[in-house]
């Protein structure tokens, strides 16, 4: 009957950013909020756990104060509650020391859990740091990049896929895992679970509380610009009706271009 | 005293690393380390520039348990900066070293430098939408993606100080059952000099044996996007071309039906020409292409195909 948390990042739908086409800035103004493609994962794995051998799932967020709004849809998957640390001016600056820092405050804070899971990383920067980072900070084993899991009387056997190998390892006691995006398919919520879910508890934590010391909410690794990508291309279309004719265009500019 | 230390549980790695830590010896004017669990190849490292080599040696052979003694030779030696070989167990120990230094930690940075009294590094970030340029306070963690770099040259009567440690990893809360290495195709996509590549505009898996033709007139080998292999399974994962996929370079690269997320157009961008075919004129693999055909690939795959085959 294991209890598991589940950690999860509310971040900017990465399709809605812009480039803008003078300074090559990015234009986050229209981007909505998405549940990390990662995370989702990471919520679904909790929750077939529980649906397997019972226990609990909860879920824990830290963000600016817009990740309230992701509490129906992270409930709509499946967790039983949701913890959530919205704090607009730690967020702006927040690093991955930062968040581990609140993250693994707040669990302390909680409740007691077997198991924590995380996705491996997530899809606005990727740092891959959460799940090892709490780990350490709560003094319990991390197994990383995990595509199976499953639980032998009081053990948690866990499968990673590495470059070159795949690993089974046993783990005793409670622990943290991060999943790769394999492990699962997530659900898409039927209408049931979006109307379960807003019956849900849900629980603000405030940073103030964490007993945190200054320190530990002082970024170290801070951004001094983003810019986007540029691909220069020669963005050539052939769209006329008759393909016959595009694919003629084509392949001869493609002899032209050396390839044959 | 400060320095530079490199750490990669892969000596080959730990090699190129190197080379990046040369630079940084230069601006920083501080000595290189390196940090190895095998002490195989110490005097190879040395030879490529370092100053001082760790051996670790514990009774675990598990290479992410050895966090806590890279952590201790920071802490002893008040390291500036600590690179690190970004494998997956790379960085798994590099964000352990980190929480226990208390340190930041940059993720696959695709260039390191000393500027300001602290290191700056930039990465992809948003899919790889977007290079993010960032800085991080001294001491300063880094993970850097294999091959970044060219090995270190090796010089000759070059001398460093070697010395080996104990490291008390053990963990009895964790026991590794088996290692299975994966069994792959023989081919290499990521060295392959033609691709085609499909995505979900092809309707079903049978439909492949017309992609396989193309692939054969042109002498190509096939990839696809992540839907396809880890939604469909209708091709293996290492045929997946993208951002957690496989990074290619090809001297062409055909899509047939790919949208092109950005995630996707991250692994195939250094292509050196890019061809695409979608019914979309909208879709965004357009503005990654050379050339590109608005219209149904399965009437453009054939004429394509015939065209390509009568070379």
């Amino acid at each position: 009957m294991p209890k598991v948390l589940v950690c999860y990042k509310w971040v900017l739908d990465e399709q809605d950013i812009k480039i803008k086409a003078g300074d090559l800035s990015l234009d986050s103004g229209r981007a909505k909020g998405k549940i990390s493609d990662y995370d989702k994962n990471a919520i679904e794995a909790a929750v077939l756990l529980v649906e397997k051998y019972g226990g609990s799932a909860a879920a824990l967020t830290f963000g600016n104060t817009k990740v309230k709004q992701s509490l129906k849809d992270a409930l709509s998957r499946g967790p039983g509650q949701a913890y959530w640390i919205g704090d607009d001016a730690i967020a702006d600056k927040a690093d991955a020391f930062i968040t581990a820092n609140i993250l693994a405050a707040a669990i302390r804070k909680t409740d007691s859990y077997d198991l924590i899971l995380c996705g491996e990383g997530s899809s606005d920067v990727y740092n891959q740091q959460i799940a090892p980072r709490i780990a350490t900070l709560l003094e319990i084993p991390i197994v990383t990049f995990v595509k199976e899991i499953g639980i032998e009387t009081e053990k948690v056997i866990a499968t990673r896929k590495l470059g070159e190998c795949t690993e089974t390892i046993e783990i005793k006691g409670p622990a943290v895992i991060s999943v790769l995006p394999e492990i699962n398919k997530p659900r898409i919520p039927s209408l049931k679970q979006v109307m379960a879910a807003a019956k849900k508890p849900s629980a603000e934590i405030k940073v103030s509380d964490l007993g945190l010391a200054r320190d530990d909410l002082e970024a170290k690794v801070v951004v001094l610009s983003d810019a986007g990508y540029v691909m220069n291309r020669k963005n050539i279309l052939f769209k006329e009706a008759s393909q016959a004719d595009n694919v003629a265009k084509l392949v001869a500019n493609l002899a032209q271009e050396g390839i044959s | 005293m400060p320095g530079i230390w490199v750490y990669s549980e892969d000596n080959t790695l730990a090699r190129q690393l190197l080379t990046a830590g040369q630079k940084l010896k230069e601006t920083m004017g501080q000595p290189l380390g390196v940090i190895a669990i095998s002490g195989e190849e110490i005097h190879a490292f040395i030879a490529a520039g370092a100053d001082k080599v760790y051996v670790l040696q514990g009774e675990n052979s598990w290479p992410e348990s050895y966090a806590g003694a890279v952590a201790d030779i920071i802490s002893k030696e008040a390291a500036s900066v600590l690179l690190i070989g970004g494998t997956l167990r790379g960085k798994d120990v590099a964000a352990k070293v980190a929480a226990k230094r208390k340190t930041g930690l940059v993720t696959d940075a695709l260039t390191v430098k000393y500027a300001n009294n602290r290191i700056e590094t930039t990465r992809l970030v948003y899919g790889g939408l977007a290079v993010r340029t960032e800085a991080v306070s001294l001491p300063a963690l880094v993970t850097i993606p294999p091959r970044t770099y060219a090995e270190a040259e090796p010089a000759a009567d070059r001398q460093g100080e070697i010395s080996t440690i104990d490291a008390a990893n053990k963990d009895t809360r964790l026991e590794i059952r088996n290692v299975c290495p994966i069994v792959r195709e023989a081919v290499d996509i990521s060295t392959a000099q033609r691709i085609v590549c499909v995505g979900r505009g092809l309707a079903k898996k049978e439909d492949l044996a017309a992609v396989e033709k193309l692939v054969k007139a042109i002498g190509a080998e096939i990839g696809c996007t992540r839907g396809l292999s880890e939604d469909y399974h209708w091709l293996p994962n290492e045929r997946y071309i993208g951002i957690s996929g496989q990074k290619v370079k090809p001297e062409l690269y055909i899509s047939l039906g790919v949208s092109g997320q950005v995630q996707h157009v991250v692994g195939m961008r250094d292509s050196k020409l890019i061809v695409a075919v979608d019914t979309n004129e909208k879709a965004p693999i357009f503005a990654a292409a050379d050339y590109g055909i608005v219209g149904d690939l399965y009437e453009v795959l054939p004429l394509l195909t015939e065209a390509m085959a009568n070379k």
